[in-house]
């Protein structure tokens, strides 16, 4: 199933589908950089999506979809655009748990793509994560990549 | 900081292409064998030419005007290849010719850089420091030279039978955390077997001491470090020895636990506040983390507090006026690349810049990044049930 059909098929999203980076505000676009755009398969936003259904869950930025040159199917990158700071790391942990349950139950027709759940710096970054707040993060499945989130043509691993 | 200090290096060893500029402090990462230790002796060599001749001249070390054999001289055994005809040196924008500096003896002047070598360690047999003449002319100047400065504190300076805790050399702070940190409930001490001095851990029990050879391998590499602050703190009132200007300090995480390590970077801070210059190599990415919280601490409005938290230190008026004054000091961090030989300048700690040397801070955090990177993708792809 592709990106855009699973995207279509889950409740709550059935409208949210657009076409490369429009699910994105302006602001954010530049913190997305793709090797190769004509690579990337949609993006939905999921927190305006589920403003009205759940407006006081941890809810989700976004998901952006990229064909990799070296997968036979689309890859999911679910960004966070949210401030760097330490006293962020457990709003942004409970976001991701968010996601993952939502994955888990809502959201289970992408929860079968190969995915990244990555947490990109809104602002200008100044910040470093510790050895545990990184295990922490990486408990929950969530990787911090700084203010610009890079899809390389090939997928590592 | 009084002016600005360069180094360019470019074809020595491993060393391709380094532009240095030097701060108060300064700190040189990367990987094994990419130049960090020529870099500082090439430092040493820039600033003690004439020191280091003399130096050498003194303990029978004859090189006869030859370029390759200084070398072997100075750096060790064998180190003359680190030198081709596409070799040069710029020191303070001037061209530093090696040659010459073989070939001609400079005029004697006194030290300006106190050095600090990485196989510290060494300078001890059976606990007590070896003199300039107990090596080989093989080994490098700087380990027998550092060797030779420590066996004169300890028979002509110090005196005392205690060394550890010293009143007069270190702050009570310092003191305090040394114990906690490093020594535990022993005293350094000179003790006499027959009439043989050697130092020694001592006991609470009066007479029961501990020998060189059964202290833990970071208090044997301790103890030499600690000597060599002792030197440069000397017990008047002035705050720095004599002419030392500058001071090198290769790898003090050396056998040291994380906590012993931040008493040791407490301990440099004091050297850089006293008014030396201060260049470190490091494997630890803590020396980098410490750094890292200076700047952004200092860019911030952090406090002085706030800095010594960093350190788990006490904050009392002194070590609050050393973590003040320490802010405005200028840090500079470069990273010698293994790949292409060039050393970059990573000063700005930017763990999410496009310069993987410099986001991985010269490798030191590129292992627990990459754990961290290889769980979360495990985690994040744990139910995925992919399409056949």
């Amino acid at each position: 199933m592709k990106f855009q059909q699973a995207t279509e098929s889950t409740p709550g999203l059935e409208e949210a589908y657009r076409i490369g980076l429009q699910a994105l505000r302006a602001e954010d676009k530049p913190h997305i950089n793709a090797a190769n755009t004509r690579s990337l398969r949609g993006s939905v936003d999921i927190d305006a999506a589920f403003q009205t259904i759940e407006p006081h869950a941890n809810r989700w930025d976004f998901a952006i979809a990229y064909k990799h040159t070296n997968r036979d199917d689309e890859c999911v990158y679910w960004v966070e655009m949210h401030t760097a700071a330490d006293s962020e790391v457990k709003v942004v942990i409970k976001k991701a748990m968010w996601l993952r349950n939502w994955l888990k139950n809502t959201g289970k027709l992408l929860a079968d793509f190969e995915c990244d759940i990555v947490w990109v710096s809104s602002g200008a970054t100044s910040f470093t994560l510790s050895a545990p707040q990184q295990k922490q993060m990486a408990q929950v499945g969530l990787q911090h990549r700084g203010s610009v989130l890079r899809i390389p043509d090939k997928r590592g691993g | 900081m009084n002016e600005t200090v360069t180094l360019e290096i470019k074809n020595v060893g491993q060393i391709k292409d380094a532009s240095l500029t030097f701060g108060d402090l300064t700190v040189f990462v990367g990987p094994q064998a990419t130049g960090k230790s020529i870099a500082l002796q090439l430092l040493k060599l820039a600033i003690d030419a004439g020191q280091v001749q003399d130096e050498m001249g003194r303990y029978g070390l004859d090189w006869s005007g030859r370029l390759p054999d200084f070398l072997d001289a100075y750096f060790g055994e064998g180190m003359h290849a680190i030198w081709t005809d596409k070799s040069s040196i710029d020191w303070q924008g001037r061209a530093m010719d090696l040659e010459q500096i073989a070939r001609r003896k400079r005029k004697a002047k006194d030290e300006n850089l106190f050095f600090i070598p990485a196989q510290r360690v060494l300078t001890l047999r059976d606990g007590w420091p070896r003199p300039f003449t107990d090596y080989t002319p093989g080994d490098p100047f700087a380990v027998r030279e550092f060797s030779e400065k420590l066996r004169v504190l300890v028979e002509k300076e110090l005196g005392s039978a205690s060394l550890f805790p010293q009143v007069r050399r270190l702050k009570r702070e310092f003191r305090n955390l040394l114990e906690r940190d490093v020594f535990s409930k022993y005293a350094l001490k000179i003790d006499k077997v027959r009439s043989q001095k050697r130092l020694v851990l001592g006991t609470e029990i009066e007479g029961e001491n501990l020998p060189y050879m059964v202290w833990s391998a970071g208090q044997r590499e301790f103890v030499p470090l600690l000597l060599g602050f002792y030197w440069l703190m000397p017990p008047t009132k002035v705050s720095r020895r004599s002419q030392i200007e500058w001071v090198v300090l290769e790898e003090l995480e050396m056998g040291l636990h994380p906590r012993a390590i931040s008493v040791v970077l407490l301990l440099v801070f004091e050297l850089v506040v006293r008014g030396y210059r201060v260049c470190l190599s490091t494997h630890s990415s803590q020396v980098l983390d410490a750094l890292w919280a200076l700047k952004h601490l200092s860019e911030n409005g952090g406090t002085a507090k706030a800095l010594l938290d960093v350190f788990d230190a006490p904050k009392t008026p002194p070590m609050l006026k050393l973590a003040q004054d320490m802010m405005s000091k200028v840090r500079k961090a470069y990273y010698f690349d293994k790949g292409t030989g060039v050393v970059h300048d990573i000063s700005a700690l930017e763990p999410s810049a496009e310069e993987d040397g410099e986001a991985g801070w010269g490798g030191l955090s590129e292992f627990s990044g990459r754990a961290s990177a290889a769980v979360a993708s495990a985690v994040a792809n744990v139910n995925r049930q992919p399409s056949k």
